[in-house]
């Protein structure tokens, strides 16, 4: 019994974390760009929930209108900024996006201060729902509907619109879908915008769970790397399986062996790589 | 010769060639230096922020020292150990520092007082680790925070009295050094009290997600739930406990805690109920605290909280020890803070002559709902205080 | 860029590193005794200049690190995110050497060499069987886990705490002390004379056949495997002398702090050296140095004037990557060339006269 809980428990978490790997791997596959910023910007999204919800009193309000905040943002640096290095090696990539969270986190630091934030668990869904003798947040219900709700319509976007249909071309050849006519630059700055919003979506659902402060950006960073890596860079299934995989694993190690739960992400992804050199739904 | 000298004068190669022996000449007329030691870059910002404005408004209310107005240097550890001694060893060997005070991370803490013990100076910290007044104390080294052994001493024991049918205790540790101490601490107490441990999850320093063992938990069905975590460990796990309505199953107690701005950090409706372990409260009433309060309100429109309180009267203390030895030299010094009794923000205040370890007053709080509040910062009340301390054979340190 | 999702096989921009790396090589050995010469003068100009002697140590074991990432990233166009493994079990290893088997200073340095190098050789031939940001992530997962084993043997490695009272033996030949290393000063000596022994070693391994197969590989693996190489030996052995040369820099910085932080294992240390190799300049030895000077020198000026000096930091790194993609090392270079082509007898920034190497035609 208690594993089964152990295994709803993951797959909560391991939502969260197809959230926050959904937008890494969509900009790997169509810009083959490595954002190392991708953490900060989910810190910017907490930050931005949690100003929004002070100012209006909704958490509701910052759902709406904090994931295109962090989206414009990213329009705009990857418009004046990152559209210029593309054509680099990724050691230049990982650079510039290092670059990028050292001044989202101290900018965090100089506007909210260096302490810590909650978020109240929203009005509503502030109960626990009762299961056999466990009790799950009501919270963490609602958060695994949603994002497979968010889950189903990016697959809706990446598969079945003219958008999705030219992502996934420009994954396969940009070169090709700039020969057809297409404006390349502005189908990147979307997607980047799109794959960074979803870090910020990411960002502001996590905020009543698990609070924000201006350091959580390279915490969130390490496990977004592993869920991509797992799932195979650019693979829209495979964030989610990689997501549900890491998730299950941390939530089952807490029981069987607490003291390695970290340990094993790492190991699982090393073993994940040695023996599927591109991750489970990765193209060679 | 100064690091900040070294900004303004650049690259002068022949001039900086020449100061070294002229600045140690001037040194013997210079007022006397405190270095601080803060962490006022990297992740531990939140902490350094306040430190600094407890040792500066120390300086700056400490008026003539030795014929002086004392000076103030702040180091920047950068949450950075490695930085930290290096920048320790410049200051030792380019400015003939000796009087430092502060540090946030033991693992700095321990190794800078290495360091100023080999220089022969003074250096007092808030730091968590037991070893730096234990297994690794040494003669330059003091510490005003209560180590974990009284920590879980005033926690556990006055709440299990005041409610002795809590008979089941679940504890979750973070998996290092200092939660181990506290853990040891907790089973010792447990044996004595009769308290049932029902039950221990270790989680990395690292972790972030809880829910899994906060599902062990649940599952043991304890009365008590004892968070040993701190800083973000502590705020995530409490965090995630009241996502899953344990709050109002079982009582929940941290014994170790930050104080007032991690409080702030978590709001009223999370800690409402929630038993706290603090080092340092503002409202405490004793005379040193209640001037304190006063004065930080003053000077930075804020209360004082415990990295505040700490490096002040930790720079309050070391040039009172100058003042009473006449002189900055360390043996001088240390001398006089072995035994020296004074009036701190908890209250009478003593350094063990035999550890160098600061016996005073640690805090159970209670933390407040919105409702019983008085003012923003009014966010618990102190359910109990008390001085626990190792004593005779449990004194673990041989100074060296 | 390769837009296809095809790995890339080297982080390198084919072609043009090389260049770059054959114009630094042909303008040093300009200069009067070559680069060697070079780094012998600032090596005996840096405890001069510097604010302290223990900055000036401090530079050099991180530009030795720089100099064995450089060797993998700049040559062999392996960006590896894992060079905190060997540069952390260095320290530790020599620490504990000198503390529980009472080794002396060069038993614990070369224990260390060896133990980097085989360390190393294990985790490059496992990385290596991946390539682009595959490989890059497996480096990265190795990070992490030798970091989570080192926090775990806390009764090794003195875990969260750090390992403490790391001593700094002086260096001692049929029981007679050469030079007591106590001093901050003879401490800067003996890194010093460390640093060059390295640099001229590594620059004969890059001019050795083994160098140049090593980048006949960065350029186009396909073809120096048709030719009969086994590239993935190259590799390893690539890998092997990077962590031969960076685990005795983590234990030397060890004895300088007389103190082990778990800081050396994490994966921010990892970071903090592949920043420094590409701020001074990828492929250039010259820049490794340059590279870790210029990161320890500017943190330092900027944590005492503003806690928030991340930001100028992260500000510096998107600057140098927008303008100055040759690191420091290259624009070095330009300026060089630049004041070759104003002509005349004006010096170039080091203060060599500038028509030394005239007898030298360019390229």
């Amino acid at each position: 019994m208690l594993y089964l809980f152990q295994v709803l428990n993951g797959l909560g978490l391991g939502m969260i974390y197809f959230l926050l790997s959904a937008g890494l791997t969509i900009i790997f596959g169509l810009l083959n760009f490595v954002n190392f910023a991708h953490g900060a910007f989910f810190m910017l999204g907490g930050y931005l929930c949690w100003s929004l919800t002070e100012l209006t009193g909704s958490f509701w309000i910052s759902l709406l209108a904090g994931p295109p905040v962090v989206a414009f943002l990213a329009w705009a640096a990857e418009v004046t900024l990152i559209r210029r290095i593309y054509r680099l090696p990724h050691t230049f990539h990982i650079l510039v996006t290092v670059g990028i969270s050292l001044i989202l986190q101290e900018a965090t630091i100089m506007l909210w201060g260096p302490i810590g934030k909650s978020i109240p668990v929203p009005d509503g869904l502030q109960g626990v729902v009762t299961l056999w003798n466990f009790a799950y947040p009501t919270y963490r219900l609602f958060l695994i509907a949603f994002t497979a709700l968010i889950g189903f319509a990016l697959w809706y976007l990446l598969e079945w619109t003219r958008f999705g249909g030219l992502v996934r071309a420009g994954s396969e050849s940009a070169e090709m879908v700039a020969l057809l006519g297409t404006n390349i630059h502005r189908l990147f700055a979307r997607t980047f915008a799109l794959g960074v919003g979803l870090a910020g979506l990411a960002g502001i659902l996590s905020a009543p769970i698990r609070g924000v402060h201006p350091f959580m950006g390279p915490e969130v960073l390490g496990i977004a790397f592993v869920v991509v890596v797992i799932g195979g860079m650019g693979s829209f299934t495979g964030a989610l399986l990689g997501g549900l995989l890491v998730g299950l694993v941390q939530s089952l190690m807490s029981t069987i062996w607490p003291e390695g739960a970290s340990l094993m992400i790492y190991g699982t992804m090393a073993a994940v790589i040695l023996l599927r050199p591109y991750g489970l739904f990765g193209r060679a | 010769m100064n690091r900040r000298t070294f900004l303004k004068t650049g690259l002068a190669a022949t001039s900086l060639m020449m100061t070294p022996p002229l600045l140690r000449r001037s040194l013997a007329a210079d007022p006397v230096t405190f270095y601080g030691l803060k962490s006022m870059s990297g992740a531990y910002a939140s902490y350094g922020e306040f430190a600094e404005k407890g040792s500066k408004l120390a300086v700056d209310d400490y008026g003539p020292l030795l014929g002086a107005t004392p000076r103030y240097v702040t180091i920047d550890t950068e949450g950075n150990p490695g930085r930290t001694v290096r920048k320790v060893q410049e200051a030792v060997q380019q400015q003939n520092a000796r009087l430092f005070g502060g540090c946030t991370l033991s693992s700095t803490a321990l190794a800078v007082g290495k360091e100023i013990n080999k220089a022969g100076g003074v250096f007092m910290t808030p730091a968590g680790a037991d070893e730096i007044t234990a297994s690794e104390c040494n003669k330059a080294t003091f510490r005003w925070t209560v180590p974990t052994y009284g920590a879980v001493q005033q926690t556990v024991r006055p709440l299990f009295e005041s409610n002795p049918k809590a008979k089941r205790w679940y504890s979750i540790t973070p998996q290092y050094v200092f939660g181990e101490a506290l853990l040891t601490a907790a089973e010792n107490l447990f044996a004595e009290l009769g308290i049932e441990h029902v039950g221990n999850s270790y989680h990395s320093t690292q972790e972030q997600e809880y829910s899994g063992y906060l599902t062990n938990a649940a599952a043991a069905n304890p009365d008590v739930l004892l968070i040993l975590g701190f800083g973000g460990n502590g705020a995530s796990c409490l965090r995630q406990a009241a996502n899953f309505g344990m709050k109002s199953k079982m009582t929940i107690l941290l014994a170790w805690t930050q104080g007032l701005d991690w409080f702030q950090s978590l709001g009223p409706d999370l800690l409402e109920g929630v038993y706290l372990g603090a080092q340092y409260w503002h409202q405490v009433d004793a005379p040193v605290n209640n001037a304190l309060v006063k004065r930080t309100r003053e000077v930075y429109g804020i209360n004082p909280n415990y990295p505040l309180a700490g490096d002040y009267i930790i720079t309050k203390i070391i040039f009172d020890a100058v003042a009473k030895a006449g002189t900055t030299d360390g043996a001088a010094v240390i001398k006089a803070m072995e035994g020296m009794r004074y009036d701190g923000p908890t209250g009478p205040e003593m350094i063990r002559a035999q550890d160098h370890q600061v016996i005073k007053d640690y805090y159970l709080l209670r933390g407040k709902g919105k409702a019983a509040m008085n003012d923003r910062d009014d966010l618990a009340t102190v359910v109990s205080s008390g001085k626990s301390f190792p004593e005779g054979d449990q004194i673990l340190c041989r100074m060296r | 860029m390769n837009a296809t999702g095809e790995p890339l096989p080297a982080q390198s921009s084919p072609g043009r590193s090389g260049q770059r790396r054959d114009a630094s090589a042909s303008l040093c050995s300009r200069l009067p005794g070559g680069p060697a010469a070079v780094v012998a003068a600032l090596l005996v100009l840096m405890p001069v200049v510097l604010p302290s002697r223990t900055m000036a140590t401090e530079i050099l074991i991180f530009a030795m690190a720089t100099l064995a990432c450089n060797l993998l990233l700049g040559y062999g166009g392996l960006l590896s995110f894992g060079q905190a493994i060997f540069f952390g079990s260095g320290a530790y290893l020599s620490s504990l050497v000198m503390i529980h088997g009472g080794f002396g200073l060069l038993p614990a340095l070369l224990t260390a060499a060896v133990a980097g190098a085989i360390l190393a050789a294990l985790v490059g031939a496992l990385a290596i069987r991946r390539t682009g940001i595959y490989f890059v992530m497996m480096t990265l997962a190795f990070n992490q886990t030798a970091y989570f084993i080192a926090y775990t043997l806390s009764d090794w490695t003195g875990g969260d705490n750090g390992l403490l009272d790391v001593p700094r033996p002086s260096p001692t030949l049929f029981g007679v002390t050469l030079v007591d290393l106590s001093d901050a000063t003879a401490y800067y000596a003996f890194t010093a004379a460390l640093f060059f022994l390295i640099f001229i070693a590594v620059r004969k391994i890059i001019a050795s056949p083994f160098g140049s197969t090593l980048i006949a590989v960065r350029e186009n693996e396909a073809r120096a495997g048709a030719l009969g190489y086994d590239t993935r030996n190259f590799k390893i052995v690539a890998f092997a002398v990077s962590g031969a040369v960076t685990a005795p820099a983590g234990a030397l910085y060890a004895m300088l702090l007389n103190f082990a932080p778990l800081e050396n294992i994490q994966l921010s240390m990892s970071e903090n050296i592949v920043i420094m190799t590409v701020i001074g300049g990828t492929g250039s030895l010259l820049g490794s140095l340059l590279g870790a000077g210029a990161w320890v020198i500017i943190s330092d000026i900027l944590s005492e004037i503003w806690p928030r000096w991340l930001i100028l930091t992260g500000g510096a790194l998107i600057l140098i990557v927008l303008y100055l993609p040759g690191g420091l090392w290259g624009g070095v270079e330009s300026l060089m060339r630049r004041f070759r082509r104003g002509g005349g007898t004006r010096r170039t920034p080091d203060g060599v006269p500038e028509n030394a190497g005239a007898a030298h035609p360019m390229e």
